[in-house]
């Protein structure tokens, strides 16, 4: 996910306690959101076992939460309605979304029978669309559900995400274009979360025009590396998409963990060094850009790394260990990562951060 | 691009931030390399292989008796056979916990057993075959260019238990019991791959014992480690969610006897019961409560305690799915499953996988 200008007034977005989450802030809370430059959402799981999401200030601190009835897994933010959905993990059927400013109630987003959720999801520039990436299980096809997020997320249409396995997905800052990570893992819901296909995957990546759904381009991966699962999306600038992999490949090779494309392009795989791809633990969980500063941040909870590169050259600027490193969202320096462990920024909270972060102010 | 940063280099960019200082006091006991290593070589040697291999020599037997009831049909013939079948069941659902390794590849496990069907893909694809018989259904061979549905444990319910099973005892070498023998060799078939695949000494069981940078499955210990306690986790949520809450989820929702795993032959506690002991056994023979230090070793005492229960609980279920769901006091079995269930898998995954050190206890197998 990439940061983008704030298009609500940042200041009425905190005054109107910005989280319309739960009741009113505590004072405390209240200070915390105050003093924070950039205001992050993430999904958690509490101690005593039950989900949630929160919203987090530029340190870390909780500044409010609310309880989900299941783990949610990736954001996708509207800075125009102020809106905020919450997926659930794969394969669940639920999306939550809530109004992060002004007035509104949350509202639950049900997938459509016979697909489910892939916990991946964004909005149209305009606020208007929610796409989120689907499994349609019994024809196992990677599918991008359309929600009318004027009209109570009403589903209105589907997209063909030419791939299986579909997981993250992005849309482009002029809206035309729907960025797709498709992993190449068959999972049916019948069979947890069990990967059905690890011996014939089918990795790609994709994009669509998401005027009408037509198919731009798609880049699968060459033969030797048909089993790296290209799994999630950030869009960079000028339209520079980064992706990141994870490996279900024989443990002893070192493959490309990240790279980028852009529209008429072929894919640049990143060629990291062997010591940096052994720590990321062939496995790449969350991939975010810091634009203002030219940065691209990922994370590995397999490896316990946090690793900053040059979004221009791909050089890797700077490698972290952060025991079992969660997620990543562009910071107001740098780049913010969480943890398992309960570590966001400098913080550690008694919960357990989830896999990804959305930036929302 | 990057490749001429020496390794030294990169010593300077490691950094480790002050909140990690914290975290150091809260680390759980990582167990030595070697203690995860003894557990693991005890899981597949005195699990997983064991467990590959009695289930061979019951489906062997299996295929014999559906041998015996084509050549010789009778009352006899047919109820041996649905006894073997019960038993083959029972020993498969006992190790088909390990949805890892061999036997989630080339489609063997839909291949054995293809369940939840929510759309009776198999029943109505057998049923097809019994109306219009087809000879190459009755070798494996033959089977193996079909839909999975029709090639394991569901099919061969029907063909034994499902409408118009009684005539088995009575007519010599019919198709419906050439097209279950056929069934039943491939069952037998698919479990000879697994026992060689998990007993070659340089295969799948090396990759397990002797994790390390030139493994191809696991780089070090913890990975190694964090595969088995995955297998007795996922293993325990299958019971929950695949096999009680299918058609089961609790008061005042809906029932549904017939989404039940083999409910027409009345082995739907058979498949649970073996499940439930096959995590219990699974974690007695790894040795697993040797990872723990101190007071900590009651997490497993407290996993043997629940499964003990509800292994207790499964004994006294009705073998009619639809008696079960109808009778209140058997529904408040189910619900003490369903909460027993949870409480195992929080107690593997959360209590065990933190106290040795597994990312928290918190997906410390898949972060997605």
């Amino acid at each position: 996910m990439s940061w983008r200008s704030d298009l609500i007034d940042r200041r009425s977005f905190m005054r109107a306690a910005g989280i319309t989450f739960a009741a009113a802030l505590a004072p405390r809370s209240l200070m915390a959101l105050e003093r924070s430059d950039a205001v992050y959402a993430s999904g958690f799981r509490a101690p005593d076992g039950s989900f949630g999401i929160a919203t987090v200030s530029e340190r870390g601190e909780i500044v409010d939460r609310i309880t989900l009835p299941a783990r949610a897994h990736g954001m996708a933010f509207s800075p125009v309605s102020g809106r905020i959905v919450a997926f659930a993990r794969r394969p669940g059927t639920f999306a939550l979304a809530l109004p992060m400013a002004g007035s509104g109630q949350p509202f639950m987003i049900t997938a459509p029978e016979g697909h489910h959720f892939y916990g991946h999801g964004a909005f149209s520039p305009d606020g208007r669309r929610l796409y989120a990436s689907e499994n349609d299980f019994d024809g196992n096809l990677g599918v991008i559900g359309i929600y009318d997020a004027t009209d109570r997320f009403h589903r209105i249409g589907e997209f063909d995400a030419h791939g299986i396995g579909t997981h993250d997905m992005a849309v482009t800052d002029d809206g035309t274009t729907i960025v797709i990570a498709n992993g190449g893992i068959e999972t049916h819901p019948d069979f947890g979360r069990t990967k059905l296909n690890l011996d014939r995957m089918e990795p790609s990546l994709v994009l669509l025009d998401a005027r009408n759904g037509a198919l731009i381009q798609k880049h699968a991966l060459p033969p030797s590396l048909r089993q790296l699962s290209t799994r999630h999306v950030a869009v960079g600038d000028n339209n520079r998409i980064w992706f990141a992999c994870q490996w279900e490949g024989a443990r002893n090779e070192l493959p490309p963990l990240a790279g980028w494309l852009s529209k008429g392009e072929d894919i640049a795989l990143l060629d990291l060094p062997e010591e940096t791809t052994i720590r990321l633990g062939n496995y790449v969980g969350a991939i975010a850009v810091n634009r203002r500063e030219g940065l691209v941040g990922l994370t590995s909870p397999v490896g316990g790394a946090a690793i900053t590169l040059d979004a221009k050259t791909g050089a890797l600027l700077k490698e972290e260990m952060v025991r079992d490193a969660a997620g990543v969202a562009p910071a107001a320096q740098g780049i913010a990562v969480s943890s398992y462990g309960g570590r966001f920024n400098q913080t550690r909270s008694g919960v357990a951060w989830d896999q990804h972060i959305a930036r929302i102010t | 691009m990057l490749k001429t940063f020496a390794a030294a280099a990169f010593a300077a960019f490691l950094s480790i931030p002050a909140a990690l200082a914290q975290e150091e006091t809260l680390q759980p006991t990582v167990p030595q390399a070697s203690a995860i290593r003894s557990v693991v070589a005890k899981a597949v040697d005195d699990f997983i292989r064991p467990g590959y291999r009695s289930f061979h020599g019951a489906a062997g037997e299996l295929a014999g008796s559906m041998e015996t009831l084509c050549a010789d049909p009778s009352p006899e013939t047919l109820a041996k056979a649905r006894e073997s079948f019960s038993a083959t069941a029972a020993s498969w659902a006992r190790i088909e916990i390990v949805r890892t390794g061999p036997a989630i590849e080339k489609n063997r496990f839909e291949r054995i057993l293809f369940y939840p069907d929510r759309k009776s893909t198999g029943l109505k694809q057998v049923q097809a075959l019994l109306a219009k018989p087809d000879e190459s259904a009755t070798s494996p061979k033959g089977l193996s260019g079909k839909s999975v549905a029709m090639q394991g444990f569901g099919a061969l319910e029907f063909v034994l238990s499902g409408t118009g099973s009684d005539a088995l005892a009575s007519e010599p070498d019919s198709f419906r019991c050439r097209y279950g023998r056929g069934v039943a060799t491939n069952i037998e078939q698919i479990a000879a791959e697994l026992v060689a695949l998990w007993d070659a000494p340089d295969g799948v069981q090396k990759a397990w014992k002797e994790p390390g940078p030139n493994n191809p499955v696991f780089r070090d210990e913890r990975e190694a480690m964090t595969a088995l306690l995955g297998i007795l986790v996922h293993g325990a949520e299958m019971v929950r969610d695949q096999r009680i809450e299918t058609f089961y989820k609790g008061k005042d929702k809906p029932a549904f006897p017939k989404q039940a795993i083999f409910w027409r032959s009345g082995n739907t506690w058979t498949m649970i019961e073996g499940n439930l002991r096959g995590l219990q056994d699974l974690v007695k023979a790894s040795g697993m409560v040797d990872l723990l230090v101190g007071y900590q070793d009651t997490i497993i005492g407290s996993v043997d305690f629940i499964l003990t229960s509800m292994l207790r609980v499964t004994g006294q279920m009705n073998e009619s799915m639809e008696a079960v769901v109808s009778d209140e006091r058997q529904r408040q079995k189910l619900d003490f499953l369903l909460i027993n269930g949870r409480d195992v898998i929080g107690r593997l995954n959360d209590d065990y996988g933190g106290a040795i050190g597994l990312t928290s206890g918190f997906s410390f197998s898949d972060g997605d």
